[in-house]
């Protein structure tokens, strides 16, 4: 799944991390909390802060151990309870860490390790509810991410 | 204390964090330690309002139904087999204090760069013990923080309701510059 955007939900006071597969047939919308999205389009932006946020931070402990993030994966969505796993190699052995699908992603993002969604979950989670919100969002919606 | 570093040259105070405070006008919230051998010596850091949380979670020990950010990078360690030996609050520049976080595995040593509060929202989870150097105690500019944290205790110790109300007022009674600000972020 490629990383399709980060926009602001004024109905929820949420972000949604929206994700797209690789041919845009399949859209996979992720409600997160505003430091997570903060995480994420940090990442996203190639903004260096002036010192390591959260997922920095983490990826200088994976990093000083020479432990390489493979791939995320989204898991499952499931009413207000989301799952990922990151797969981790470590000394030639593999490792599944259970995660929040937010930090996965802001993990993903800065080891430029590659997102997939289990089928089961983007079946589940149709995107017609996305697009359903998309239709009712106005442009002034958009890029409230600085606030 | 501090015996153990292996940098002779950086002498440590060990510290515990005492609680996390709420400034209500501000996105922020300050973190304040307190000496682990219970001399009277605040130690407050600014902190963002995320980063408290995150403190606070672990202050309080409460369970949440996903990993927080904190806890992923815990469980990381617990599969990487590594520990946090310690973290240490060794250098401030420009107002913004700088961790350090010391890792082993199997004998193997690291050092990582951080802020305060990730460091010690990690040490809070893996009960890893905390230090400042006495460089950073002898450098920070406390005056009107020592002022202002002991009018917190005195109205705290009389009354408990009243801690976040009077917390809000000093807040905003006091202007920026009255209190040098130190944070982690700058």
């Amino acid at each position: 799944m490629h990383l399709k955007g980060l926009m602001f939900d004024p109905y929820n006071n949420a972000y949604i991390v929206v994700l797209r597969d690789e041919d845009g047939h399949e859209m996979l919308p992720i409600w997160v909390g505003k430091a997570e999205a903060g995480a994420i389009s940090m990442a996203l932006e190639n903004v260096a802060p002036p010192r390591p946020m959260t997922h920095d931070f983490m990826k200088s402990i994976l990093d000083a151990y020479d432990a390489k993030v493979i791939s995320v994966v989204i898991t499952d969505l499931n009413e207000n309870t989301y799952f990922a796993k990151i797969h981790l190699m470590y000394q030639d052995s593999e490792y599944t860490v259970d995660a929040r699908p937010s930090d996965a992603i802001a993990l993903a993002l800065r080891s430029n390790a590659p997102v997939f969604a289990k089928e089961s979950v983007l079946n589940k989670q149709s995107s017609e509810e996305l697009e359903q919100w998309l239709e009712n969002l106005k442009p002034e919606d958009f890029g409230k991410l600085d606030s | 204390m501090g015996q153990t570093d292996p940098a002779p040259q950086q002498r440590l105070v060990e510290y515990v964090v005492d609680r996390v405070l709420d400034e209500t006008n501000t996105d922020t919230k300050i973190l304040v330690l307190a000496r682990q051998d219970g001399h009277l010596d605040s130690f407050p850091i600014w902190i963002g309002s995320a980063e408290g949380h995150a403190i606070k979670l672990a202050l309080d020990t409460t369970l949440t139904p996903r990993p927080m950010s904190h806890d992923l990078v815990k469980s990381f360690m617990e599969h990487l087999n590594v520990t946090v030996r310690r973290v240490v609050i060794g250098d401030v520049k420009n107002s913004t204090y700088y961790a350090t976080v010391y890792l082993e595995n199997n004998g193997v040593e690291r050092t990582v760069d951080a802020r305060p509060s990730d460091a010690i929202s990690l040490a809070l989870r893996t009960r890893a013990p905390l230090y400042v150097s006495e460089d950073v105690l002898a450098r920070r500019n406390t005056a009107n923080l020592e002022s202002w944290l002991a009018k917190q205790d005195v109205k705290s110790s009389t009354k408990q309701p009243e801690v976040q109300d009077s917390c809000v007022i000093r807040c905003e009674g006091a202007r920026k510059d009255d209190v040098d600000l130190f944070t982690e972020t700058s």
